[in-house]
């Protein structure tokens, strides 16, 4: 029982959007569906909902073709909000779940139940057009699980909500989750990748990067961290801050103070970030990172901070891909740099 | 792998036809402009059913009619100038060639003749505006004929003046037969019109369509063809408009993942076609009954002397049948083609644009019906009839043949199958355009996109 694509394939004209994405959500999963704006999360989930047809490859659900799923199996979330303007918020939710036979006084029960729990209950009779953007979208999500869907697929769902409605989004997740719903939600904010998700998939410009748990995808890096906090007193001098209270809030960069000379000449160790108080340190696989607590030592440094950890997905976004995930990147410009693919970018979607 | 709609959709196709059907239908009825336009439609209705009574009743002579004053004089005619005028001014003229007096119609007067002997007064009153015209009677001294002073501030060519003049002639040949020793009785018989019969050219015509036969068949030809073409550029932009609608909010994309191209715009065609049907009947219902009641309600508001000439067509059952057959079906395929073309456009400005080749074959046919029903275009031409069995086209003109009795049942079987076997292929071709169209924003609808729609999986 789980969502499985097997080697799609989709164009448009002489744009190739996907180029043979395979890989598989595990029922129940929470899953992270990464790729910058134009990879071809959209297309990909079209396809599983049977609004787009593939050139070439299959999606099933437990065994069964997405096309010959009922489909009341899934609850979709576009990426574009869309709510008819001047029909009442609750009359929308009785609607849209009518299309999936929901008889119209359940709806109508759950609705209300939904609408209170996202603290919107008064907007019941208030036509879409009259509501915030964040209101909307809560609207939007609750007419995608009003009929309890076995699979909810979610195109960027975080983006527009304020702090507050993004922990509303958060609980009702892991309430659906609770009830065994598989979650699907694209998204290039990595954050949210890395605090709900147990899989993910990474695809870049029509073509699968990688995929799986996310603790495989991480260890699969070959690579680990260290985050390392000194102690500014130090005899070498120009070290780490005066302040070594380890990993409050990564702030600003630390272009005014540089990293001391022996961190920078250890083999197999680079910097890869600079925090207000903290280096972050890649260090590869095969150099213990206990020699750059050593070597810290040895120079006489106090470290305040010394953390062991595994890369995280924004920077194994930008290893694999070349740019942050947040870079705008349309399906137009892959067709056109695709005679010259970056040298980061991999030449085949079997990275799974 | 087609494009054909998966197993995952069939299951609920009907139940989403009739979920997608109701919601446009209620949305819609429940819209201000709605209610608005039902309102304003009615009282048209209403308003072109009585219009011969309203315009009697705006032109505020109360059923009296204009007034002509004569002042007889020392002529001494020999006729009862007065009596004969008004006879004669408000006889039928199209009952009879020569008007002839004591053969005047049965309607309301459009004059009034009265007798005045001051000429001075006469001529004040025309002037005054109380008096359309005063007639002032001579003789000539040499061969003793009546003469006439006609007063008027109307020019030689107003049609009142003309009426005038003729019934002017018609007493002075009375006069003069009188004078010549001829009885009443023998004047009426010459004045008797001919007997004229109209023969075809072709003997071999088909006893068809002439529209002095019955010129109430016409009128309900083109009455119903009138109902036909509003139906389908009203309506037909409400379904344009509601997808695009569907477009613009991107409502399409959340709705397509529950329902298939099909079902969405065959829900759309139903429900909007029963609030057409529904709106229609709100017009209908206050509009025959005044045109049934347009006896009372004429004497009611032009007094009781003036029995209104009630003028109901004689609209035959099976008319009105194949009316609403054709209405239905013909809305149905216009319908498609209007929701298939206005899913590709992005923005609603520009709707007008998408669906005007879809407007103008809608006029092209209701003009050649219209042209056909009066005889502009000869009914029987065989461009008229091998358009009547088109589909875009039949709705109107083999309505038109069918009122007019050029058409038999046979010929609107044939017509009513042709449309039954169109509309899938029209809906199919729809569909087609749909589920390609709503996802595509921003390209302009050119042949090749429109190409590309088509053949999209």
């Amino acid at each position: 029982m789980s969502l499985v694509l097997d080697g799609l394939v989709k164009r448009f004209g002489a744009i190739t959007a996907l180029d043979g994405i395979s890989f598989e959500v595990p029922r129940g999963d929470v899953f992270g569906f990464l790729g910058a704006n134009g990879a071809g999360k959209t297309t990909t989930m079209r396809i599983v909902l049977d609004i787009l047809r593939p050139d070439a490859g299959t999606a099933t659900w437990a065994g069964t073709s997405t096309i010959d799923v009922p489909r009341e199996t899934w609850g979709y979330l576009p990426e574009e909000r869309g709510l008819y303007p001047r029909l009442q918020v609750l009359e929308q939710l009785v609607f849209f779940a009518s299309l999936y036979g929901i008889p119209r006084d359940v709806a109508a029960a759950r609705g209300r139940e939904w609408l209170a729990r996202f603290r919107i209950p008064e907007y019941e009779k208030r036509r879409a057009e009259e509501l915030s953007k964040g209101n909307q979208q809560k609207v939007q999500l609750i007419a995608a699980i009003l009929h309890e869907p076995a699979v909810l697929l979610m195109d960027e769902p975080f983006v527009g909500l304020d702090p507050v409605n993004v922990a509303l989004l958060k609980e009702a997740f892991a309430e659906m989750r609770g009830r065994g719903t598989t979650l699907v939600f694209s998204t290039h904010q990595m954050e949210m990748v890395e605090e709900l998700c147990e899989s993910v998939a990474l695809i870049d410009r029509g073509r699968l990067v990688l995929a799986g748990p996310i603790r495989d995808v991480k260890r699969s890096t070959g690579r680990q961290v260290v985050r390392l906090a000194l102690d500014g007193r130090s005899t070498d001098g120009g070290g780490g801050a005066a302040d070594g209270s380890g990993d409050a809030g990564g702030g600003g960069d630390a272009g005014e103070r540089s990293a001391p000379a022996w961190l920078t000449s250890l083999p197999g160790v680079r910097i890869s970030r600079r925090g207000q108080d903290y280096v972050e340190l890649a260090v590869d696989r095969g150099v213990d990172p206990e020699t750059v607590l050593r070597a810290a030592l040895e120079h006489g440094e106090r470290v305040t901070n010394f953390l062991i950890a595994d890369p995280s997905i924004e920077e194994i976004f930008i290893e694999r891909v070349g740019r942050p995930p947040s870079e705008d990147h349309h399906l137009a410009a892959a067709e056109a740099s695709a005679a010259t693919p970056p040298a980061a970018t991999p030449t085949s979607g079997a990275a799974a | 792998m087609t494009g054909q709609p998966g197993a995952g959709y069939a299951a609920r196709t009907v139940p989403n036809i009739t979920a997608v059907a109701r919601r446009e239908f209620m949305s819609r009825a429940r819209t201000r402009t709605f209610r608005i336009t039902t309102v304003i439609l009615v009282i048209a209705g209403v308003g072109l059913a009585l219009a011969p009574i309203l315009f009697q009743w705006l032109e505020g002579t109360g059923g009296k009619g204009d007034q002509v004053e004569v002042t007889v004089g020392d002529s001494n005619p020999s006729v009862d100038v007065v009596a004969a005028l008004s006879q004669i001014l408000n006889a039928n003229t199209s009952a009879s060639p020569i008007p002839l007096p004591g053969q005047g119609g049965q309607t309301a007067p459009r004059f009034v003749v009265v007798a005045n002997s001051d000429a001075q007064a006469a001529r004040k009153d025309v002037l005054d505006g109380r008096s359309i015209a005063a007639i002032g009677l001579g003789r000539a001294p040499d061969t003793q004929d009546l003469k006439f002073d006609l007063v008027t501030k109307d020019s030689a060519l107003n049609r009142n003046v003309q009426l005038i003049r003729q019934a002017l002639i018609s007493i002075t040949i009375q006069d003069r037969l009188t004078r010549a020793g001829v009885s009443p009785i023998d004047q009426a018989r010459l004045f008797t019109p001919p007997v004229v019969t109209l023969v075809p050219a072709d003997p071999n015509a088909s006893p068809g369509y002439n529209p002095n036969d019955d010129p109430t068949a016409f009128l309900v030809g083109f009455g119903l063809s009138i109902a036909i073409f509003m139906a389908i550029i009203l309506y037909g932009q409400w379904i344009a408009f509601s997808v695009a609608e569907e477009k613009n909010s991107r409502v399409m994309e959340v709705v397509l993942a529950a329902a298939t191209p099909f079902q969405l715009l065959a829900g759309k065609v139903v429900g909007v076609g029963a609030l057409a049907i529904l709106q229609y009947v709100i017009v209908a219902i206050p509009m025959i009954l005044a045109i049934v009641f347009q006896g009372p309600i004429s004497s009611l508001i032009l007094g009781a002397s003036s029995a209104g000439s009630s003028s109901i067509p004689g609209i035959q059952f099976t008319t009105i049948a194949a009316f609403g057959v054709l209405f239905v079906l013909g809305f149905a395929i216009y319908a498609c083609l209007y929701a298939g073309a206005a899913s590709l456009v992005s923005r609603q400005e520009e709707i007008n644009q998408i669906v005007a080749p879809l407007t103008f074959v809608s006029v092209a046919g209701y003009l050649v019906a219209t042209y056909a029903g009066t005889g502009l275009i000869p009914i029987n031409s065989p461009i008229v009839v091998i358009l009547s069995f088109v589909p875009l086209f039949s709705p109107y003109l083999m309505l038109t043949r069918l009122s007019l009795g050029t058409a038999g049942a046979l010929d609107f079987a044939l017509a009513t199958v042709l449309l039954l076997i169109a509309i899938p292929a029209v809906l199919w071709l729809a569909a087609r355009l749909y589920r390609s169209g709503v996802l595509m924003y921003g390209q302009s609808p050119s042949p090749r996109t429109l190409w590309r729609a088509l053949r999209a999986r």
